[in-house]
């Protein structure tokens, strides 16, 4: 597992780097005041087929009204302090498969992020609460999906993709699929859910990294952003 | 650098899939024995505790006053505070210390007191305490009957085949959360089947599995998760209260339940706050002994890949096994989730509770292959069945299995997929075909049965769940549809929950319905030849594999 | 009572369900001291089951499957009265498990409250779903509708805790 190792030790790094800042350091404040321009293929990662993310922070995002919209929740570091998942696909890509699996079934997708949480059910949960369709998804940036309705518990789901290093690009397109037909009234069979027993062994330290990092840009008083999407 | 070929073959082990990271304890990476884990301390004044672990009762934040208000036996606190932590570790260990003795200082110590006593022990003392402190007598085993697809019919058959090889609970789970219903009764119908008196559960969000409790879907619950931090504690999305009145409710139904929580879950995530995820674990274990609970899942569970990756991370595992029966509790000692590739590994972590025994080795052993286990992978499954049935004879071990005959075991699961179809007719649930049932008794894994259509599963659910269908449902479903010792078998879990006496520490039934537990049957060990030890009539079971040769044929 | 022996009773009351010994003993025996169960009477379900009631009246000893095929049994009384709740947590201090004993009281108590009702007030009780008040008139409904003393000061204690620990719902 060179290359994981490699990675690990690369996160280690940024991470106490970070850390030695100590507190005088606030990056998420800084950057959630103004446009953040992230690029997917940044950090030695993965080339991205979509080209630059780029997210930009446009107030405290409103309750939806619009029936046909499904709202997707990004975690606090999100496409700018972590540009891809756990297995190296670009967020610029994944945001780009899931809102196109929602516009394939003639819905909208808003984007929001959400700063109180790092979980991605709570995350997922926020979106529903705040869609006007009561139809969300939550992302973390290592991968880790959710698909919620607001009505449901914020640990239950409509479906769950626990998994990270299973998530591909033809998931995160099927998944925002669904969603959107939940958003319709629609039943939709669920993703076929994946498993592999030894994705923890290999993943879930590193995992546990890249929470850590995350969640070092929690802010539990911050409400819900909107968040404008644009590829470059 | 030309290579080295034994490095190249060494590169190419199962171990070297798995991760490994240098701790990192100003995160709280690091399993136990951080520097920056609190000193113990604790005053007590008008019998109201005013400091602990160093921490002022104004600094206290939700889960320290839960744990300063309810969990500590406080008329002896001070005395064993005050006592050095070493002696405490020897007489945890030492056989002519009885359990009781020991319970009356443990009992009285604080989360930091009873990190900083463990951590002195070696994992061989570790063992030496847990076979003295166990609260059951008989050791005891848990199986996981899951699927892929969530198909009920095959939970049905692996559940019916779990309980006919010794498994006294089975739990399932869910691939997508609607299905939970379904496979409850999946669950409980094939356990029943199997051997009358196994205790079921199906792991689903908090309140959903209470639902399903109360409906009489399942017998016990387990997935009740408590952390060590507070943040984390608000991202499992409950409070030590909320925890503590959660236990009342299932009591309040009749319903066994115990906690869950393990080491690595507040550094999995994020806030961990810079303690050792030991220290952490230990707070969690006396939040749980303040609600009431009568037991605990732990040993890092889901969370192990985090400990697994750090020094003294098995180590850690078995130790806070330890403290959970320290604390009087039932211990169900995780050895369920897959952390590591490597065979070698996974045996040497599983020794630590098969060789003391537990009141659940496994919590639990995947009763079907490894694909199929949703719990995201196990450490042992059904693959592994003879080699655990091996090992217990060739160390003179009860782990809770016994050796099973092909024709018996086909006989058993078919009969259970009958009574599952039975069962989904009797409710109304969309048909298990004859297909289906065939393909359910042969099979390996869900590979091996008919895809069914799942949306009509998730609307038919749905359907269910909003009349108020429940387990004499069931009941009546199993008796229309000729299973009337089956009906019994559920009818008599039904009536537990009339009498409690399973709500005790550590409960489990015999085929018979008999209830055991630290009640009546509380561990006693006190050295060679006491506590636990097998009847003649078991340890012939455990040595009778089938395919060991016969002398006299040669 | 003032404030402050009002919260001295709480807690106590509190402490007590929750299994603390110091302040358990001092109980006054009343007639129901007569009929005290212990460890030796374990399990119940099998040495007594005559004197075993579900919550609607039913003899445990006289349950039969029939009677569920037949319709006289019913969901209803698959359920633990509370007399026989209170016999497990005699059994429960008869072996020195005070906390396990003060969970099934509180259980006790909370048998009279309906399903869909409980489940209401556990959800409740989750981190930022109430507000201080809500938590408090769960508490007086506690109390006053079901007579679960101690639940409801278990979750007036709750509701200080969250207003320190800021976890009340935040609008």
């Amino acid at each position: 597992m060179n290359i994981d190792q490699e990675e690990l030790r690369n996160i280690v790094a940024d991470v106490l780097k970070e850390m030695d800042l100590g507190g005088e350091e606030a990056p998420a404040q800084v950057s959630a005041a103004s446009r953040t321009t992230v690029s997917a293929a940044s950090a030695g990662r993965t080339e991205s087929a979509s080209g630059q993310l780029i997210l930009t922070e446009e107030g405290e995002a409103k309750s939806g009204t619009a029936v046909d919209e499904v709202v997707l929740g990004i975690t606090p570091a999100f496409g700018i302090y972590q540009t891809s998942t756990i297995i190296g696909i670009p967020h610029a890509d994944v945001i780009k498969e899931i809102m196109a699996g929602i516009e394939e079934e003639g819905m909208k997708c808003r984007v929001v992020r959400v700063y109180r949480t790092a979980d991605v059910s709570f995350v997922g949960h926020d979106a529903a609460v705040l869609s006007g369709s009561g139809v969300g998804i939550g992302i973390q940036s290592k991968g880790t999906t959710v698909i919620h309705q607001k009505d449901l518990p914020p640990l239950s789901n409509l479906e769950l993709f626990s998994q990270a290093p299973l998530i591909d690009l033809p998931t995160y397109r099927q998944l925002g699929k669904n969603a959107a037909k939940y958003a319709k009234g629609e039943s939709p069979n669920p993703v076929p859910v994946r498993n592999d027993q030894m994705a923890r062994p290999k993943y879930q330290a590193i995992a546990a990294l890249l929470h850590i990092k995350e969640a070092e840009h929690q802010d539990v008083k911050k409400k819900p952003q909107a968040v404008r999407v644009e590829f470059k | 650098m030309k290579r080295s070929k034994r490095f190249e073959v060494l590169e190419n082990r199962p171990i070297h899939q798995d991760g490994f990271v240098k701790p990192w304890p100003e995160v709280g990476l690091v399993a136990m024995e951080s520097s920056l884990d609190p000193v113990p301390s604790i005053k007590v004044e008008n019998g109201r505790v005013v400091e602990m672990d160093g921490k002022r009762r104004e600094e206290f934040d939700m889960i320290d006053s839960f744990i300063a208000d309810y969990a500590i036996k406080l008329d002896n606190a001070e005395n064993v505070a005050a006592m050095d932590s070493t002696e405490i570790a020897r007489k945890i260990c030492d056989i002519n210390v009885p359990r009781d003795e020991v319970l009356k200082i443990t009992l009285s110590m604080t989360p930091a007191k009873i990190n900083e006593v463990v951590c002195k022990m070696s994992v061989l003392e570790i063992m030496m305490g847990l076979t003295k402190m166990r609260a059951r007598k008989t050791p005891s085993n848990q199986a996981h009957a899951t699927n892929l697809r969530d198909n009920t019919v095959e939970i049905a058959a692996d559940a019916a085949e779990a309980s006919f090889r010794g498994f006294d609970e089975e739990e399932t789970t869910v691939g997508i959360a609607r299905y939970a219903p379904m496979n409850a009764i999946g669950v409980l119908v094939g356990a029943q089947t199997g051997r009358p008196g196994v205790l079921t559960q199906c792991s689903v969000e908090e309140a959903t599995e209470l639902a399903m409790g109360m409906r009489g879907f399942t017998t016990y619950a387990e997935t009740v998760s408590v952390y060590g931090t507070e943040q984390v504690f608000m991202d499992g999305d409950d409070t030590p209260y909320s925890k503590a009145f959660l236990a009342s409710c299932y009591a309040s139904r009749g319903l066994k339940m115990r906690f869950t929580s393990g080491t690595g879950s507040e550094v999995q995530m994020g806030f961990a706050e810079g303690k050792s995820m030991l220290y952490l674990e230990a707070r969690c274990i006396f939040i749980t002994k303040g609600a009431g609970s009568q037991g605990i899942q732990n040993g890092s569970v889901s969370c192990c890949g985090v400990p697994a990756g750090v020094p003294s991370g098995v180590r850690a595992m078995a130790a806070e096994n330890l403290i959970a029966t320290l604390l009087d509790l039932e211990c169900a000692s995780s050895n369920d989730q897959s952390f590591t590739h490597s065979d070698l590994r996974r045996s040497a972590r599983t020794l630590m509770q098969f060789v003391p025994g537990t009141d659940f080795i496994c919590s639990g052993y995947s009763s079907v292959p490894n694909y199929d286990n949703m719990f995201a992978g196990s450490n042992w499954d059904a693959e592994d069945f003879d080699d655990w049935l091996v090992i217990q004879r060739d160390l003179k071990l009860d782990g809770g299995l016994r050796p099973v005959k092909e024709d018996d075991v086909i006989k058993i699961r078919n009969k259970a997929a009958k009574a599952c179809q039975a069962v989904f007719r009797g409710l109304g649930l969309p048909a298990i075909t004859d297909e289906e049932v065939e393909a359910a008794t042969y099979a390996h894994g869900s590979k091996d049965i008919p895809e069914r259509n799942v949306n009509e599963d998730l609307k038919a659910i749905e359907e269910m769940m909003a009349g108020d269908t429940s387990g004499i449902d069931i009941i009546k479903a199993l008796y229309d549809g000729g299973f009337p010792d089956v009906a019994e078998a559920v009818f008599n879990m039904q009536k537990q929950k009339v009498a409690g006496d399973y709500l005790h520490t550590a409960a489990i039934l015999d085929k018979n319905f008999h209830v055991i537990s630290a009640v009546n049957e509380p561990n006693d060990y006190h050295g060679p030849q006491t506590g636990y030890q097998m009847t003649e009539e078991r340890l012939n079971e455990i040595n009778d594999i089938p395919w060991a040769v016969n002398p006299e044929d040669y | 009572m003032d404030q402050e022996q009002m919260m001295k009773a709480i807690v106590e009351e509190v402490m007590k369900a929750m299994g603390q010994t110091a302040v358990s003993s001092a109980a006054v025996p009343s007639p129901e001291d007569r009929n005290k169960v212990d460890a030796g009477s374990y399990p119940l379900g099998e040495k007594i089951p005559d004197r075993i009631y579900s919550r609607t009246g039913k003899r445990l000893s006289d349950m039969k499957l029939e009677d569920v095929i037949n319709g006289n049994l019913t969901a209803a009384d698959m359920r633990i009265s509370p007399q026989t709740m209170e016999m497990q947590a005699q059994v429960a201090e008869s072996v020195g498990r005070e906390n396990l004993a003060g969970n099934l009281r509180r259980a006790a108590e909370l048998i009279s409250v309906p399903d869909d009702r409980l489940i209401e007030i556990y959800n409740a009780l989750r981190p930022y779903r109430s507000s201080k008040q809500e938590l408090l008139d769960i508490a007086d409904e506690l109390s006053k509708k079901y007579n679960c003393t101690v639940c409801s000061a278990f979750v007036r204690d709750a509701a200080d805790v969250y207003e320190k620990r800021d976890r009340l719902r935040q609008d």
